[in-house]
C-alpha cells in the first residue's frame, strides 16, 4: 500500500515513515506543507494521504483544507487527517457527505502502533477510522427522551466501535466474540434506532453519525 | 491711510454736510419748473444713507477702511445730483462726479466687510473704474460732453465725446460685471455665510454692480427704458447701506443678550446645553465647543474627542483663557470675527461654566482613554496566550508524541521479553496521560480551533459536550475577527458553564449570526432564572469582556422565567 505524509515536524514525520515502513507500507511521499502534498498525491497516486491538520504557513486550516480538496479531487485516495484536538466538527466536516476512505485521529493514537496501522489500512481500503473520543462526545451528548437508553451495555460499545469505523471483523476480535453475533448485536442496535439497514460498513458509519448527531 | 478714530470736528463737518444734503435737494428742487423730482429723490436715497453708515462704520471700527469709503460713496453720489441744478458752476461740478459714485461702490463691495481688497487683482479692477471714473470723466467734460453749460468745456467736439463716452461706460460695465463675478466666486468658497443679514449685503452688492453694468450698457445704446431702469438701479444700491445698518443695530441687540446669556449661565445649565445659550447669545447656529485639555495637549468636544480648530474655511475659532490658562475654544462663523466684542463678552460670561465643560469633557477623554488600553491590554492578553498554546503545541506535544512513537515501536522489536515490554508500556500509558492534562492545559489557555476554524466549529464540541440538550444554530457565512470570535466563544461556554451550575434548566438554545457591524450571540435557557448578573457569576466577567471590544451584554433573568444572554460585538 502507497503511503502520502503531510507533517510539518521532522521529527513526528520520519518517525511516521519509519513506523508505516517497518509495518510494510510504501511511503510514496513526504512533505512539510499542503501545496507540496497536494501536488505529491497527483504525481504519485498513493492509496493514502496522511495529513496533520496544522500545516504552514498559517496553522490554521491548510491540512483540513488539503485533506477536503484531496477527497473531491482525488476520491480514490483515502485521507487520513491527523490532530493534536480532534473536534466534533472538523468531524462533521470532514465526513460531511460519505464516510468512505476518510479517517480523523487524534495524534496520539500514533503511540499505539497495531492499532493505528490497522485504522491506515483500513482507510487506505475506503473504510473509516473516527476518533473515540469523538464517538465518545456524540454518544455522551444529552439528547431530550434519549433514545440510546434503550441499549444494553454491550449494545453500546458495539454502537460506538461501529461508529468508530470497525469492520463486524474488527469489533469481533476487539470484544473477543464471534461475527455471528455481533452481526446480531447490529441487526439489534438497528432495529431499537429505528434505522434502515446499508450494506457496507462505512455507509454504516455514516448512518450512525447522522443518527447521533441529530 | 486712515486709522484713528474721526474727530468730533470731522464727525460734526460730516453731519453739517449730511444736512446740507436735503436742503440742496429742496434748492434744486425750486430752482427749476422741469427738475426731475423722483431723480432727486433718490439720489438722496442714495447719498444719506452711505454717510450715516459709513459715518457709524467708521467710528465703529476706526481701524478699517470701510467707513471712510462710504463716507466718500455717500458725499459722491451727493455732489453728482448737483448736475440737477440751473446754477452753471454747480453743474459743472455734478457732472464731473457724475460716474465716481459707481467706482466707489465697487470699491466698498470688494473691499467689505474689513476695508481691504484682497489681492492685487482686485486692487487692479478698482484702480481701473477709478481711472474710467474720474480720467475719462475729465476728457469727455472736456470735450463737451456736458454741453455749453459746463464750464470746464475746452473745445465742442460730439463725436470725440460720445466715443470717449462709450468706452467709458462699456469699460466700467465690464468691470462691475468682473466685481460681481468677484463678489459670487468667494461666496461660492466660503459657503453660504450663516448670518442671514450678511448674506443678503453681500448678495444686494453683487446685485447692484450687475445694475449698474447693465445702466450704464443701457445708456451707451440708448435702450428704451433707460429712466426706469435707472431708478431701480439706484433704489437697490441704496438698500445696501441699510442693510449695513440693521446688522449693526443687531450686533447692538446681540451684545443685549450677552444679559440674558449671564442670566441663564446663572442657572448652572449642564454641559450639553452650554452650547446651545452661547450659539443663541452669538446668533451662530453652527457654533461648537472645543475644550483644552492639557493633559493631552489637544482640543475635545464634550465627549472626549480629539477635535481640530478650523484654519480658513470660514470658520474662526475664538479661544477663551481663565485665570491665565486655555479653557476652551468657541469655533463659530468667520463673519463674527466682526464683532470681537460681542465675542470677548460671552467669552468672559461663560468663563465658569466653560470650566464645567471642560472638566466633564475631560472626564469623558480619559474614559476613552481607559477604554481604549483596556481593549489593547485584552488584545494583548489574547495574542499572548495564543502565541503560548502554539509553542506548547509545536514543542512539548509534538516530542512527547514522537517519544510515545519511539517507545511503541522499541517495545515492537523487543521480541519476547514480556518484563520489558510491560514496563514500556507503562512509560507509553504515562506519556498518553501527560499529552492528555497538556491537551487541557493548551485548551485552557487558547482554543486552537477557533483560530484555526473558526466559531461555527468550534461551538459545535461545546454544544456537544454540555450537561444538557442544547440546540446550536450559527448562522456565519465568513470568518470573525479573532478577538470578536474569542469573545463570543467564551460567552457561549461561559454562559452554558452557567446554566450547567445554576439554571437547572432541561435544556437550552445558542443562535450565532451576523449583524450590519458585527455579531450577535443569544443563549436561552428555560431554568429558574434569576442569575446573579454582579457577583461571582461570570457574567460580570463576560460583561467586561464583551464591553472592552465596544460591544454589550444584556442579561434577560426573571424569577421561574429562564435566562437569556444577549451579547452583541462589533467586528469594528
Amino acid at each position: 500500500m502507497r503511503v502520502a505524509l503531510a507533517e510539518d515536524s521532522v521529527l513526528l514525520r520520519e518517525g511516521l515513515a519509519r513506523l508505516l515502513g517497518e509495518a510494510g507500507f510504501d511511503v510514496v511521499a513526504q512533505c512539510d506543507n499542503a501545496d507540496d502534498l497536494l501536488l505529491k498525491v497527483r504525481s504519485y497516486d498513493p492509496d493514502v494521504a496522511i495529513v496533520d491538520i496544522r500545516l504552514p504557513p498559517t496553522h490554521n486550516d491548510e491540512g483540513l483544507q488539503a485533506a477536503l480538496d484531496i477527497r473531491s479531487q482525488h476520491p480514490s485516495v483515502g485521507v487520513l487527517v491527523l490532530s493534536q484536538y480532534v473536534e466534533l466538527g472538523l468531524a462533521l466536516k470532514l465526513l460531511a457527505d460519505s464516510a468512505e476512505g476518510v479517517g480523523y485521529l487524534l495524534k496520539d493514537r500514533i503511540g499505539d502502533v497495531e492499532e493505528f496501522v490497522a485504522a491506515v489500512r483500513r482507510v487506505a481500503a475506503g473504510g473509516s477510522a473516527l476518533d473515540p473520543l469523538i464517538v465518545q462526545t456524540l454518544v455522551s451528548r444529552q439528547r431530550p427522551d434519549d433514545p440510546l437508553v434503550q441499549l444494553t451495555p454491550r449494545e453500546r460499545e458495539v454502537l460506538e466501535l461501529m461508529a468508530e469505523g470497525s469492520s463486524n471483523q474488527g469489533i469481533a476480535e476487539k470484544l473477543v466474540i464471534t461475527v455471528r453475533a455481533v452481526e446480531k448485536y447490529v441487526s439489534s442496535i438497528f432495529g431499537k434506532l429505528g434505522l434502515p439497514s446499508t450494506g457496507s460498513e462505512s455507509r454504516r458509519v455514516l448512518a450512525v453519525l447522522t443518527f447521533l448527531r441529530s | 491711510m486712515l486709522t484713528i478714530p474721526p474727530k468730533p470736528v470731522v464727525l460734526g463737518a460730516i453731519a453739517l454736510l449730511a444736512c446740507a444734503v436735503p436742503i440742496r435737494s429742496f434748492f434744486v428742487a425750486t430752482t427749476g419748473d422741469d427738475v426731475d423730482i423722483v431723480a432727486v429723490g433718490l439720489l438722496d436715497w442714495i447719498t444719506l444713507p452711505y454717510i450715516l453708515a459709513g459715518a457709524v462704520a467708521w467710528l465703529r471700527r476706526p481701524e478699517s477702511r470701510l467707513g471712510p469709503l462710504m463716507l466718500a460713496g455717500g458725499f459722491a453720489s451727493g455732489l453728482s445730483a448737483l448736475q440737477l441744478t440751473h446754477v452753471d458752476s454747480l453743474y459743472t461740478v455734478g457732472a464731473f462726479f457724475d460716474v465716481l459714485p459707481a467706482a466707489l461702490f465697487l470699491h466698498v463691495c470688494l473691499a467689505f466687510p474689513d476695508g481691504r481688497l484682497r489681492s492685487r487683482y482686485e486692487s487692479f479692477l478698482v484702480g481701473a473704474a477709478y481711472a474710467a471714473a474720474l480720467g475719462l470723466q475729465l476728457v469727455k467734460i472736456s470735450f463737451g460732453a456736458f454741453g455749453p453749460r459746463s464750464l470746464a468745456e475746452l473745445s465742442a467736439q460730439p463725436d470725440v465725446a460720445r466715443t470717449v463716452q462709450h468706452v467709458q461706460l462699456l469699460s466700467l460695465s465690464a468691470i462691475c460685471l468682473v466685481g460681481a463675478g468677484v463678489l459670487v466666486r468667494r461666496r461660492r468658497q466660503a459657503g453660504r455665510p450663516r448670518r442671514r443679514l450678511l448674506a443678503l449685503l453681500i448678495d444686494l452688492f453683487a446685485l447692484g454692480l450687475v445694475m449698474i453694468a447693465v445702466l450704464f450698457t443701457a445708456g451707451t445704446f440708448d435702450w428704451p427704458g433707460f429712466l426706469a431702469i435707472q431708478r431701480t438701479t439706484l433704489a437697490v444700491i441704496g438698500i445696501a447701506p441699510i442693510v449695513f445698518l440693521i446688522g449693526l443695530l443687531d450686533a447692538r441687540l446681540a451684545r443685549s443678550a450677552v444679559g440674558d446669556l449671564i442670566l441663564e449661565l446663572r442657572a448652572d445649565p449642564a454641559p450639553a446645553d452650554l452650547r446651545d445659550a452661547l450659539s443663541d447669545a452669538l446668533r451662530d447656529p453652527s457654533l461648537t465647543l472645543a475644550y483644552w485639555l492639557p493633559d493631552f495637549q489637544a482640543y475635545v468636544d464634550l465627549e472626549g474627542r480629539e477635535v481640530e480648530l478650523p484654519a480658513g474655511n470660514g470658520r474662526t475659532a475664538t479661544l477663551i483663557e481663565r485665570n491665565g490658562g486655555h479653557v476652551a475654544a468657541l469655533i463659530h462663523d468667520g463673519a463674527l470675527d466682526d464683532e470681537p466684542q460681542l465675542l470677548d463678552a460671552v467669552g468672559a460670561a461663560a468663563g465658569i461654566s466653560l470650566e464645567n465643560g471642560r472638566l466633564h469633557a475631560e472626564l469623558r477623554a480619559r474614559l476613552e482613554e481607559l477604554k481604549g488600553s483596556r481593549a489593547r491590554l485584552l488584545e494583548a492578553g489574547r495574542r499572548e496566550r495564543q502565541n503560548l498554546e502554539r509553542n506548547l503545541h509545536d514543542g512539548a506535544q509534538q516530542r512527547l508524541i514522537a517519544l510515545s512513537l519511539e517507545l511503541s515501536m522499541l517495545e515492537q522489536k523487543l521480541g519476547d521479553r514480556p518484563d520489558l515490554q510491560a514496563r514500556l508500556d507503562t512509560a507509553r500509558r504515562e506519556i498518553t496521560h501527560t499529552l492528555e492534562e497538556l491537551r487541557d492545559v493548551a485548551r485552557g489557555i487558547h482554543p486552537a480551533v477557533l483560530s484555526g476554524h473558526g466559531l461555527a466549529v468550534a461551538l459545535e464540541s461545546i454544544a456537544a459536550r454540555a450537561p444538557l440538550p442544547v440546540q446550536l444554530t450559527v448562522d456565519l457565512d465568513t470568518r470573525l475577527p479573532d478577538r470578536v470570535e474569542v469573545a463570543a466563544f467564551y460567552v457561549v461556554s461561559e454562559s452554558l458553564t452557567n446554566v450547567a451550575k445554576h439554571a437547572e434548566a432541561s435544556d437550552a438554545t445558542v443562535f450565532v449570526a451576523k449583524t450590519s457591524d458585527g455579531v450577535v450571540v443569544e443563549i436561552v435557557d428555560n431554568g429558574v432564572g434569576g442569575a446573579d448578573t454582579e457577583n461571582g457569576s461570570g457574567l460580570r466577567g463576560l460583561a467586561d469582556r464583551v464591553e472592552a471590544l465596544g460591544g454589550r451584554l444584556r442579561v434577560w433573568t426573571p424569577l421561574g422565567g429562564g435566562t437569556r444572554v444577549q451579547a452583541e460585538i462589533p467586528c469594528a
